[in-house]
């Protein structure tokens, strides 16, 4: 039996793809904590009165389309740099954009005035929720795994990270 | 012997006298002794006071330190995390990378739960009223600050640098001047603790050695007073034996002329033929005879005292029965009396306890007190001899006393503590032409000491003495009486 080089590439990209889809070595930060199944949490101030929120106000947040809380302070939304397995969560399941037409959407929007501020950009889960710790105003996402007390975690459409029908995950669901 | 009326108060009375003649004894006989342990208590004590005095200033000395220094330090480390809680917060403006804003923030919040739990280690050890107060505007203050800070952190988060520099310098900088001067007054007040600290310290160190100073100089004076209170009397107890020694030698010089002089002449007459006739001769012999003995008993007295003084005299200690003894110096001083023309009378109670003793010397010793009373009883020709069992005075066990009593010419008070001293003669008893040699009395209390006894006296002047000799009766001497028994009164009647 004899193994052309195309076969060879073939082999070689499927041992690459076995050892990357366990965990998130995508995007450089080494957890090992694998992706499947788990739920990201979207996190507010703690002095933030928001308890719940619809998944459309969500994605009104996330898209820069709303400014202000109903306390009135300003919203200052916070995500992690591009290629990282919650950002490309939230862009696909709340944004439902990819990575350039989020970026665009952004640029236009703060072009026309439709954006109130750019998002601010936290390289870690530890980041993010500290960022959301020292702001009031501010509104993230992390993996359950990194929640804790220093923060809020909001209800979206009534359910937490927790519940079942719960719709912010880190995997796609699959279609219905 | 008649009883007084008042004989118990006079026995209180007789009992009470030894016993301050015992501690004047002690006291004398132990003079250097005593001096050293006065000195030494006094030591002691001043060095007790010195170290309660450096006690006192160490404890404060640590208590300054403990409250100030270490206040001080405190409250320098407070104001380093107030400035460092402000620094990183303006360090978040300088940067618009949200990653190192909030490391910066992170580093402010290090900062300020520093210094908040330093304020409330402040309160908690804050004593007086002043430190409470500050201490409770500090925290508010503090809070405050906080707040700000707070938001201007929020605002550089959030991208706005000129909101937070603005809530900066319209909050922030009054409110962290507000933390600066109360973290000011705070040192203050650990500046002005550890001032009066240190007051109290300083004076307690001079307190501490002018006490030293003090003790010292007065250990000084004291140790000079002792050596020449020392010097002193022991100059005085020299010149006092020397002219003792003198007066001994004049008394005695005295005492044996007379009777050399009278053997002198009889045998001056002898030898010249005045003496005729053979009854002539007799009464000569019979007055050299006389003589004779008189110079032999004086030489053995001093002989003896001085044996006694010594304690060369090796005693022959026994049960010896109480009437026996009175006996015994009735007979031997039976003659002395009548030919002086005395009544003795004498009164021994029944079933005395024997006491141990040596009969010779005890003999001696009271009839040295009766010849006594014979020179010294003036017009009225009575000596009392008395014999009696009795509680001794302050100890648990009985003693006999046989006293000697006189109503003659007394002794003053102011002479009682030295009659006993060897070769001492009253003045008013050399006036009086009386002679002796001044060793009776210290003959007598040696035997009566030698016996485990004492002696005493009570005397008024113009009224009379008595004189008592205490012999302690011991468990042992009735044993020995009773194991001895009953051959025993025959053979000391024998």
């Amino acid at each position: 039996m004899q193994f052309g080089p195309r076969v060879l590439v073939m082999f070689v990209a499927a041992v690459l793809l076995l050892k990357a889809a366990p965990g998130r070595s995508f995007g450089g930060a080494g957890y090992a904590q694998t992706t499947s199944g788990q739920s990201l949490a979207i996190i507010v101030n703690q002095s933030n009165p928001v308890e719940n929120l619809s998944f459309t106000e969500l994605r009104r947040i996330f898209l820069g389309e709303r400014s202000h809380w109903p306390n009135g302070r300003r919203i200052t939304l916070v995500i992690m740099p591009p290629g990282e397995p919650e950002r490309d969560a939230i862009l696909r399941e709340v944004c439902r954009m990819n990575e350039k037409d989020y970026n665009n959407h952004f640029l236009h929007g703060l072009f026309t005035g439709e954006v109130f501020a750019s998002p601010k950009t936290l390289s870690t889960p530890v980041g993010v929720r500290k960022f959301v710790f020292n702001v009031p105003g501010a509104i993230g996402y992390v993996r359950t795994a990194d929640v804790d007390d220093s923060v809020k975690v909001l209800r979206i459409d009534g359910l937490l990270p927790s519940d079942k029908d719960y719709k912010v995950q880190m995997q796609a669901r699959p279609a219905k | 012997m008649s009883e007084k009326p008042n004989d118990a108060a006079d026995r209180a009375k007789s009992e009470a006298v030894p016993l301050t003649r015992v501690v004047s004894n002690l006291l004398s006989r132990n003079s250097y002794t005593l001096l050293l342990l006065l000195v030494f208590g006094v030591e002691v004590g001043v060095g007790i006071f010195v170290i309660r005095d450096l006690r006192t200033a160490n404890v404060e000395a640590q208590r300054m330190y403990a409250g100030s220094v270490l206040g001080l330090r405190r409250i320098g480390e407070l104001q380093y995390q107030a400035q460092e809680t402000r620094r990183s917060t303006l360090y978040a403006l300088t940067t618009n990378d949200s990653n190192l804003q909030v490391e910066y923030a992170d580093q402010s919040r290090e900062a300020d739960r520093r210094v908040t739990d330093g304020v409330r280690e402040y309160l908690e050890q804050a004593r007086i009223p002043r430190e409470v107060e500050i201490g409770q505007r500090l925290r508010l203050d503090w809070s405050a600050y906080l707040r700000v800070r707070d938001e201007v952190l929020a605002s550089i988060l959030e991208g706005s640098t000129r909101e937070a520099v603005q809530l900066d310098l319209t909050g922030g900088v009054p409110s962290f001047e507000r933390v600066r001067q109360d973290l000011e007054e705070v040192k203050r007040l650990y500046d002005e603790q550890a001032s009066q600290r240190l007051a109290i310290v300083a004076g307690s160190s001079h307190r501490s050695v002018v006490r030293l100073i003090a003790v010292l100089g007065f250990t000084l004076l004291f140790a000079s007073a002792s050596i020449w209170a020392i010097q002193r009397s022991k100059m005085l107890s020299e010149v006092q034996l020397a002219k003792l020694q003198m007066d001994f030698v004049a008394s005695v010089s005295h005492e044996l002329r007379t009777p050399l002089a009278v053997i002198c002449s009889a045998a001056d007459n002898i030898a010249d033929g005045v003496v005729e006739g053979k009854e002539q001769l007799t009464r000569y012999g019979v007055v050299i005879r006389n003589q004779t003995r008189q110079i032999t008993e004086l030489v053995n007295e001093i002989l003896l005292f001085a044996s006694t003084k010594e304690r060369e005299v090796r005693y022959h200690l026994r049960p010896i029965k109480v009437q026996q003894i009175v006996e015994s110096v009735i007979e031997n001083t039976a003659e002395l009396a009548r030919s002086s023309g005395f009544v003795i009378e004498q009164r021994v109670d029944p079933d005395l306890p024997y006491v141990r003793g040596d009969l010779s010397a005890l003999s001696q010793c009271l009839q040295n007190l009766i010849v006594n009373a014979v020179k010294y009883s003036g017009e009225s020709r009575w000596i009392g001899v008395r014999a009696t069992v009795d509680q001794a005075h302050g100890r648990n066990r009985k003693e006999v006393r046989i006293s000697v009593q006189d109503r003659g010419i007394g002794i003053a008070a102011p002479e009682l503590s030295q009659i006993f001293e060897p070769f001492y003669r009253s003045p008013a008893v050399s006036a009086a032409q009386i002679h002796g040699t001044g060793l009776g009395l210290p003959l007598a209390k040696n035997i009566a000491e030698a016996m485990g006894g004492t002696l005493s006296v009570e005397s008024e002047l113009g009224a009379g003495s008595v004189f008592t000799l205490h012999l302690p009766v011991t468990e042992e001497a009735q044993l020995q009486m009773a194991a001895a028994a009953p051959g025993l009164d025959q053979l000391q009647k024998s």
